[in-house]
């Protein structure tokens, strides 16, 4: 394992120490130093001045699902799309193409993305959707 | 000598970083105050500065509330991962020649790895207050805030293109004769939208938009967690800055027909510095939008304009090479 | 010698981390141990000579999967009553057998590379390197990555659609979202 990158990563290391050293003492200073009050509803969930009803355990819309979905996919993609910038002119023209197929390919997925409503938020103007379906939908 | 120079580097960075980061509390108070016409804090000291001390003291004296229907652990942990994620972020950014922690050729991929990881944050701190709007919250910040990473790695592929390289001192010293900002003037424009989406400042902060979440995702913190939260959001606020001066505006290099009187790490400073008056401006500019535009924007305008800079830039340089 | 001190550093961070994960009740407990323990298998790419791996573990992994993860777990957002069923999960007559078959594995594999001759990183390998070799004769593999991708893309949209076709009454998230 003899080489140049464990030399340069020791400042790092350093660095990352006295990172987390300025974290603990901001932590510990305001455990110290801050007031210890406790009153009636200090211990209640703050819900803007209403009395919390219920646990916190609300179904997620499952939009956000798809988002994150997306999200890991395109992360994926551009991670290719890195290692093709950087060799970018030892690749030339050949590699040109082939990013271009691949972005192809991404441009695509979007595409498609929006034609299904899939980047929709909110769930009324969904193609998927008939009209009879969605008024059915609305007034149950 | 040398092996304490990294060291001191490190320090002065901590130090520095926290300490610009309660200073722009103040100074973006005052300018705000300038463009709405009031006046912003001026009573603490010469044109109100002591009311970063204050402001500090107040903050350390609060109450360490750690609710008791949370989940304690990672309660704490939240704040402290966005504040560590952000400052690691500095770690790559090089402020003058030869000064700067690590100079590794993945520096620009260190820089986006450690923006992504600022995601937990967020999303822990709305998941363990066991909160409904801190849920709620933390959820749309985290939604908000992958969106726009997604083409915030991909509008710096073009500079990677023209460099061949992820190092950042390789990308500041390709930017010799021309910044980047003239070539990649799209890259930076999309580079600096998702580096507001990132650090949830206005006009795109409605994960914080108090009219219909209380605070969003740290609507149960208070004092000095409270604080961290802050400190991580200034914090990214000025690591946007520097990466935006770093890969655009020639990092530490002088400005063309400008004679060399100043050090590198001067010019550099008073680069950061307008970005962030910018970025002050933009904020008192421009008003929030909605969340579904705000998605849209992301995923239908962005990403699309990102792509065709990608491949425009490299049918350009490609011809511009074989010719 | 200060490779070597991170490594193991590194690495012993990595085991701790990885069974912290595997036995905690609490799933978004054992994410944040699982995000820990692929940070430092970061630091071991790093330190082995592959930096452009080590950058994608924290980008993909960390950042990304990890993410995803997090935010099914917000999603199904069981509370205490998840972690009281999951520890009824853990018994040892679960996790008893398979772990010592493991072992057997385990004892297999070590035995075998200990006997293998060669070093252990040949170089450093770096970004550049690896676009080179995807873009030159693996190319067609990166256009089949991303054939698969849009399939996985489709795929999970059709599979959360159901969900988003459901009219908004009857679904008590999208009340409570209502923005």
């Amino acid at each position: 394992m003899e080489n140049q990158y464990a030399n340069e990563i020791w400042p790092l290391a350093i660095y990352f120490g006295m990172v987390i050293m300025l974290v603990v003492t901001m932590l510990a200073l305001s455990w110290v130093l801050g007031q210890k009050r406790r009153e009636a509803a200090t211990n209640d969930p703050f819900e803007s001045g209403v009395v919390s009803v219920g646990g916190s355990q609300i179904r997620i819309s499952v939009e956000f699902y798809l988002v994150a979905i997306f999200f890991v996919i395109f992360d994926l993609e551009t991670l290719f799309i890195f290692a093709w910038a950087v060799a970018f002119f030892e690749l030339g023209w050949a590699g040109y193409l082939s990013i271009t197929v691949f972005i192809g390919v991404l441009v695509l997925a979007l595409v498609y993305q929006c034609r299904s409503g899939a980047l929709e938020w909110g769930n009324k103007t969904r193609t998927g959707l008939r009209e009879d379906q969605l008024t059915t939908g609305e007034s149950t | 000598m040398s092996e304490l120079m990294p060291v001191l580097l490190a320090l002065t960075i901590l130090v520095g970083g926290v300490s610009l980061a309660a200073v722009i509390t103040w100074w973006e108070r005052r300018l705000l105050g300038f463009w709405q016409d009031r006046l912003g804090p001026n009573r603490l000291g010469p044109f109100g500065i002591g009311q970063v001390a204050a402001d500090m003291i107040k903050l350390l004296f609060k109450d360490d509330w750690v609710p008791p229907f949370s989940d304690k652990v990672v309660f704490i942990f939240a704040p402290t991962a966005i504040v560590v994620a952000m400052m690691m972020g500095f770690a790559v950014v090089p402020f003058a020649p030869n000064t700067y922690i690590l100079d590794v050729n993945i520096g620009l991929l260190f820089f986006l790895g450690m923006t992504s990881l600022a995601v937990y944050s967020v999303l822990l701190g709305g998941l363990a207050s066991n909160n409904k709007y801190a849920l709620l919250g933390g959820l749309r910040s985290a939604a908000q805030m992958v969106s726009y990473e997604v083409f915030m790695g991909l509008s710096l592929m073009g500079i990677v293109m023209m460099t061949g390289s992820f190092s950042l001192v390789d990308i500041v010293e390709a930017q010799a004769d021309t910044w980047f900002c003239f070539s990649q003037t799209l890259g930076l424009v999309v580079f600096v939208v998702s580096g507001i989406a990132e650090s949830h400042r206005l006009p795109f902060d409605l994960p914080e938009a108090e009219h219909e979440l209380t605070a969003g995702f740290h609507t149960e913190y208070g004092g000095m967690k409270f604080a961290m939260f802050m400190l991580g959001e200034y914090l990214g606020l000025i690591l946007i800055s520097c990466m935006i001066v770093t890969l655009f505006f020639g990092g530490w290099m002088v400005p063309a027909l400008i004679y060399d009187w100043l050090p590198p790490f001067i010019w550099f400073s008073v680069k950061v510095f307008l970005v962030i008056c910018f970025f002050v401006l933009l904020r008192a500019a421009i008003p929030r939008p909605r969340y579904d535009q705000l998605m849209s924007l992301g995923w239908k305008v962005m990403l699309p304009i990102t792509l065709i800079n990608l491949l425009v830039t490299g049918a350009i340089l490609l011809k511009m090479k074989g010719a | 010698m200060l490779e070597i001190i991170l490594f193991y550093i590194a690495a012993t961070v990595a085991l701790v981390s990885t069974i912290l994960a595997m036995t905690r009740a609490n799933a978004i407990h054992a994410l944040i141990y699982l995000i820990v323990s692929l940070l430092a298998v970061a630091v071991i790419f790093y330190l082995i000579g592959a930096p452009f791996v080590a950058a994608l573990e924290i980008v993909i992994y960390a950042g990304a999967i990890m993410v995803l993860f997090v935010f099914v777990i917000m999603m199904l957002n069981l509370g205490a009553k998840g972690d009281a069923r999951e520890k009824t999960w853990m018994r040892p007559s679960v996790w008893v057998g398979p772990a010592l078959l493991t072992i057997v594995l385990f004892a297999e594999l070590l035995y075998v590379i200990s006997s293998a001759e060669g070093p252990v990183s040949t170089g450093v390998v770096g970004a550049k390197q690896v676009g080179l070799s995807l873009f030159g004769p693996y190319v067609l593999a990166v256009e089949i990555a991303s054939m698969l991708l849009l399939a996985g893309l489709v795929g999970s949209f059709h599979l959360g659609r159901r969900y988003l076709d459901r009219a908004p009454s009857s679904e008590l998230g999208h009340q409570q979202e209502g923005e």
